[in-house]
């Protein structure tokens, strides 16, 4: 059976530049963390961080860039959409920590 | 390969499409399962967020040496075995086959080397106290709970596809399996790195001990 789509893949090297650009982001994550950040400040900082760091594995690591859009615009689109709402929780949070409970 | 025929009633017509993201039936399957893999974790990980931020006096238990030194170890590790899986997937595309066993052998060995450094981590913790139901400094025990479940997730996806991974090394070397198998094979591994992405930061660094 052929191939259905033929894709372009990078070389090794590209892939290690990449992991050296992911060893980095971890490291910036782990400065982060040893300053004086609130908890909700950290908590979006190393949040932004992770999806940056999800985004470039998804594209270059798990090949997406280089699949037919239709395969990323029909699966992220909807897991974002799906994370996004989860969203919701947040305010409740913030409730019951300005309330004191355990 | 001969493709089946699918056969009809008389007056109806088999239409049959190309399949609109042009990848095989396996890597479309593997995109659906992580698709819904990448739900449930995002639901674990809200719910593990809002008891974190909900709780005034949530424990950070984890000094940088050895914790957040061991986890930074780890991540290390684990995003050096999606490294040597791209090089096994590239290999065994170009018809490497040879090259492609190595470089899956490698990221074998690198995902036991994370799932030791995994369990010596908690195994520290249980020596400590810490478990499902029990907060050794008397604070909230939904610290515990949260960690390991969360954590456990992650490892038993880890180990997983360290058994998959082997499975697939075998087959492709006997010709059972081909390099599509190794793709697909890949693109998990790859999956279970990026969820760490986001596990690290939120289990870790969130609770790392204030210097």
């Amino acid at each position: 059976m052929t191939e259905m789509g033929a894709t372009h893949s990078p070389g090794m090297k590209f892939y290690v530049v990449v992991w050296i650009g992911l060893l980095c982001i971890a490291g910036v994550e782990v400065i982060m963390t040893y300053q004086e950040f609130s908890t909700r400040v950290l908590l979006a900082v190393l949040l932004i961080l992770a999806f940056i760091e999800a985004a470039i594995g998804l594209l270059y690591f798990m090949h997406m860039k280089y699949d037919r859009p239709i395969l990323l615009w029909s699966f992220v689109l909807s897991i974002v959409f799906v994370l996004l709402m989860m969203n919701q929780i947040w305010p409740d949070a913030y409730r019951m920590a300005s309330i004191g409970h355990h | 390969m001969s493709e089946s025929v699918a056969t009809f009633p008389e007056g109806l017509e088999a239409t049959r499409e190309p399949s609109p993201y042009g990848v095989q039936s396996k890597k479309l399957t593997m995109w659906l399962f992580i698709a819904s893999d990448a739900v449930t974790f995002g639901a674990v990980l809200f719910g593990y967020s809002y008891l974190r931020v909900g709780t005034p006096d949530w424990p950070r238990p984890f000094p940088f040496f050895p914790s957040i030194l061991n986890a930074v170890v780890m991540t290390a590790v684990l995003l050096t075995s999606s490294l040597t899986m791209l090089g096994a997937v590239s290999s065994a595309k170009n018809g490497k086959k040879s090259s492609s066993l190595k470089w899956l052998t490698a990221t074998v060995f690198l995902g036991l080397i994370f799932a030791v450094l995994h369990l010596r981590e908690w195994f520290h913790m249980f020596h400590e106290g810490w478990s499902l139901s029990h907060n050794p400094t008397g604070g909230p025990v939904m610290f515990g709970a949260t960690f390991f479940s969360v954590t456990g997730l992650h490892l038993l996806h880890v180990l997983v596809g360290i058994v998959a991974m082997t499975v697939v090394a075998i087959g492709f070397q006997t010709n059972w399996l081909d390099e599509n198998h190794v793709e697909t094979t890949g693109l998990y591994w790859h999956f279970v790195d990026l969820v760490w992405m986001f596990v690290f930061p939120f289990l870790y660094r969130m609770n790392a001990a204030p210097r």
